[in-house]
Parts: structure tokens; C-alpha cells; sequence
């Protein structure tokens, strides 16, 4: 699609800033969940401490970007593209707050488990960790190209993320059924599978509302309401 | 036609002399709808207006082709006064234009071409003045000159005025763009009462009150109608790019 710019040179500038600013937050909360997967699989629990103190810059960035968003609402008043830019702008920074809170969450479970022997080697959670963050680099991909097909495969890729939870939980079951020692570790490292088909959630999410500002159609639940 | 549709322009194309202002317009007008007719400086829609009462009879080397159908027939038919076309389809322009007489009478003089008692006009200068929203403010003073009202008031009284003449359709060139935000808003929200029993169309510059006011909004672009759609589509998702392109300011 051609692009043309605004008249307003300093609008322009504005809309590029929020684009320029989602992405930063993305990088942020990609290294995030990579930090905290690493901390786990390497049982590196000040690793994990890391990635907690760094979602204080998430929710700071979450903040400012909500911000920068609501003052271009206020004072530019934006329709058609722009207005449904702003919208899903606001949407997004919002995701990638929670999913700032998740790598947080997979941390702390990764410092308890640390404390344990090793329950079994990481085989399923480094992959599925490796698909959410392509998730959510896709996502934010077929945000500022304005990609469908990118925003579609990011559909595809949540499927696949929550078949392999599925297939960790049913495992694990297996593990607490034969040795009830096992469970709480068991426990922990579920709720790290958890917590990152929550991020997958969350970047279709971003792919939802990226259907949206294109298309002007809205996508969500549509799955939901079809079962 | 379909009985919602209270004014339709079947191939409408419209010269100033040798220059094509408006070319091949089709569209209809809804009945008890705002329509808004928005675009850049010089794409026709003021001239549109302005055809759908004749006003651009007054202008001279113009010419019409096309049909414009209101109440079953072509209003540029030769049989068809254009005076009486006026009296239904009343029109308010860009400047309040108040006549340097009383309040009372900027609304009496019309009616009194046609009424047959004083008791009949003074119930109707009371009646439209009160549908536009001025009734109180100048209910104790009917006799002053209506040259001292503010901007806003005048412009009220002009809208009244045009009341007066129990209109079907009313005609808003620029209503607001040379009143105060305070004046506007009370104009805007006339606008809104009005449209329960008047159809409206008004052309504005200003894209926010095409967004707030109208039910439908037509695009106009070079003379060519570029898109018309309810007003809530062409501001969240624009059928044509063009569109889009003007109403988010990348045009140029």
C-alpha cells in the first residue's frame, strides 16, 4: 500500500516515535523472556533476578507510550488509519506489559526451581519459549509493515504454542503420578509453560488488533464464539 | 424513488462556463439525515450546495445538465419557480447575514409576503425562534436591530429566518467557521434538533464536525464525488484510499 505522509511534518514524527518506541518495548520484553528461559535451563537465579528489576523499564515505557497515544487522541484528534493506529497502538503497549510481567513470573519459578534438583532436562519449554518470542517479533512485525499473512501465521503459531503446554502437562502428570516428590517441582515448571502460552495469547492479541487497523474488521473472539 | 430519499441528483454535471465544476454527480439525500459534503478548497461541494436550491442561477455563463429530483421532479424544469424551490429548501450561509432591520421583522418579512393576520406571524417568529434556540435570549428585545446580536446569535437568527419559511431541506454553507467554539457548539446542537424535522446538508471544512454532526458524509475531490458513506465509516474505515487520505491530513 502506498503511504502517504501527513501534511503536519510533527504529526508524522509523532505516529513514527510511537511506532519507533512499541518496538524498543518489544526488544525489551523479547530479552526478557530469553533472559528468564536462560536463568531456568541454566539454573542461573541471578540471571532471574535480572530480568525482574528490568520490567520496571516495561511498565516505565508502558506508561509513556500510553501517554504519548492519549495526548495524540487529545490534541490531534485522529481518524480513519490514524485513529485505528492510536487504538491499537494502546492496545499493544498493553499487551507487552503483561508479557513483560510473565518473563517475570517464569523468572521467580525459575529461582525456586534452582533451589531443587533438576527434575528432568528442558526439552519442550526452550522451544515453545523459542516460538513465543517469534510470536511476539512477528506480531510487532505485521504491525509496522501492516502484514496480514504475518498477523495470520502469528494465529497458526498460538495453536502450536498450546498444543505443546498440553503435551508438558500431560508429561508432567505422568512424573507426580509416579513420585508425588515430584510435584511441587512439577507444579513450578507448569506454570512456566503457563505463563508462556499466556505470552502467546498475548501476541495474537497484537496480531488481532493489527487485523483490526488494517481491515477495520475486528477478529477477536471470533474462535471463542465459533467452539 | 425510494420514500427515505428526499432530494436525488441523477448525472449531475455543472460548467462555469467553459469549466467543468462538477462532473457526472449521482447520489441521493436522505430524508430527516444530516449529510455533510466535505473536501479541499475548489472540489465543487459549495457549488453543489448551491445547485440544490438554484442559487447558481445568479451567477451568470453557468449551465446544468442533468436531472436534480425533488418532490418528483426536476427542479431546473422550466416550469419549476425558483422562488418557490427557495422557499422549501432554505439556505444559511458562511457569514450571518441578518437584515439591517428588528429581530422581529428578520423573521416577519418573509411570512408576510403570504400570511394573512399579524396574530399568525407573531406565533411564528415566537416559534421558530424558540427551534433555534434564540427564543430567550431575545424574547424582551424583538424590536432592537438585529445588527447588534453577537456572530452566534445572528446566526441563529438567519437559521430562524430560514425556518420561517417552513422548509423541507435547509442549506448550511460553512455554518460555523466564522463563529466562536461556544456559538458553534449551540449550532451544532441546533443542527441536531432541526434534523427531526428538517433534512440537512452542510458543507464544513472542519472534519471534526462533519464527524460530530452528520448521519452520512459525501467526499468531494477535482469536481467528482469520491466517496459517500455513513459518516461513522468514512471516519473509522474509508472505503477509498483518497479519502482517507484527506480526512487524516496526507493530502497535497
Amino acid at each position: 500500500m502506498e503511504e502517504r505522509r501527513h501534511t503536519s511534518s510533527h504529526y508524522e514524527k509523532e505516529l513514527q516515535e510511537i511506532k519507533n518506541d512499541l518496538i524498543y518495548m518489544g526488544t525489551l520484553t523479547e530479552k526478557s523472556i530469553k533472559m528468564a528461559m536462560e536463568s531456568l535451563t541454566e539454573r542461573d537465579s541471578a540471571l532471574a533476578q535480572k530480568v525482574i528489576s528490568a520490567d520496571d523499564e516495561i511498565d516505565r515505557c508502558d506508561a509513556q507510550l500510553e501517554e504519548k497515544c492519549i495526548r495524540i487522541l487529545a490534541l490531534r484528534q485522529p481518524t480513519a488509519i490514524d485513529l485505528r493506529f492510536i487504538t491499537t497502538a494502546i492496545k499493544i503497549t498493553g499487551h507487552l506489559e503483561r508479557i513483560g510481567d510473565m518473563a517475570v513470573n517464569i523468572a521467580e519459578k525459575a529461582i525456586q526451581l534452582n533451589e531443587e534438583p533438576k527434575l528432568k532436562p528442558y526439552i519442550d519449554l526452550p522451544r515453545m519459549s523459542g516460538m513465543v518470542i517469534e510470536m511476539i517479533r512477528n506480531s510487532l512485525d505485521s504491525f509496522i509493515n501492516e502484514n496480514l499473512e504475518l498477523a495470520e501465521k502469528v494465529r497458526q503459531q498460538e495453536q502450536i504454542v498450546d498444543d505443546l503446554n498440553e503435551q508438558i502437562f500431560r508429561e508432567l502428570l505422568t512424573f507426580m503420578l509416579n513420585d508425588s516428590k515430584t510435584i511441587q517441582r512439577a507444579i513450578y515448571i507448569m506454570q512456566v509453560s503457563k505463563n508462556l502460552e499466556r505470552i502467546a495469547d498475548h501476541s495474537k492479541g497484537i496480531a488481532d488488533m493489527v487485523t483490526y487497523m488494517v481491515t477495520g474488521e475486528s477478529v477477536r473472539h471470533q474462535e471463542q464464539s465459533a467452539d | 424513488m425510494d420514500a427515505n430519499v428526499i432530494i436525488s441528483l441523477n448525472n449531475v454535471n455543472f460548467y462555469y462556463g467553459q469549466n467543468r465544476a462538477l462532473t457526472d454527480i449521482t447520489m441521493n439525500f436522505r430524508k430527516n439525515k444530516v449529510t455533510a459534503l466535505i473536501g479541499p478548497s475548489g472540489c465543487g461541494k459549495s457549488t453543489l450546495l448551491r445547485l440544490l436550491n438554484r442559487m447558481n442561477d445568479l451567477i451568470d455563463d453557468t449551465r446544468v445538465e442533468g436531472d436534480i429530483i425533488y418532490e418528483g421532479k426536476n427542479i431546473y424544469s422550466p416550469d419549476i419557480d425558483p422562488v418557490e424551490i427557495r422557499k422549501k429548501i432554505g439556505m444559511v450561509f458562511q457569514k450571518p447575514n441578518p437584515f439591517p432591520k428588528t429581530i422581529y421583522n428578520n423573521i416577519a418579512y418573509g411570512p408576510k409576503l403570504t400570511a394573512s393576520n399579524t396574530g399568525d406571524i407573531n406565533m411564528l417568529v415566537e416559534q421558530t425562534l424558540k427551534q433555534a434556540v434564540l427564543w430567550d435570549e431575545v424574547k424582551d428585545i424583538l424590536n432592537q436591530s438585529a445588527m447588534k446580536l453577537s456572530g452566534g446569535q445572528q446566526q441563529r437568527l438567519c437559521i430562524a429566518r430560514a425556518l420561517a419559511m417552513k422548509p423541507d431541506i435547509l442549506l448550511m454553507d460553512e455554518p460555523t467557521s466564522a463563529l466562536d467554539p461556544i456559538s458553534t457548539a449551540k449550532i451544532e446542537e441546533l443542527i441536531e434538533e432541526l434534523k427531526k424535522d428538517y433534512t440537512i446538508i452542510i458543507v464544513t471544512h472542519n472534519m471534526q464536525q462533519a464527524a460530530r454532526i452528520s448521519d452520512e458524509t459525501a467526499f468531494f475531490y477535482l469536481g467528482n464525488l469520491i466517496e459517500y458513506n455513513k459518516t461513522e465509516k468514512i471516519f473509522t474505515k474509508p472505503d477509498v484510499k483518497q479519502t482517507e487520505d484527506y480526512i487524516t491530513g496526507r493530502f497535497g
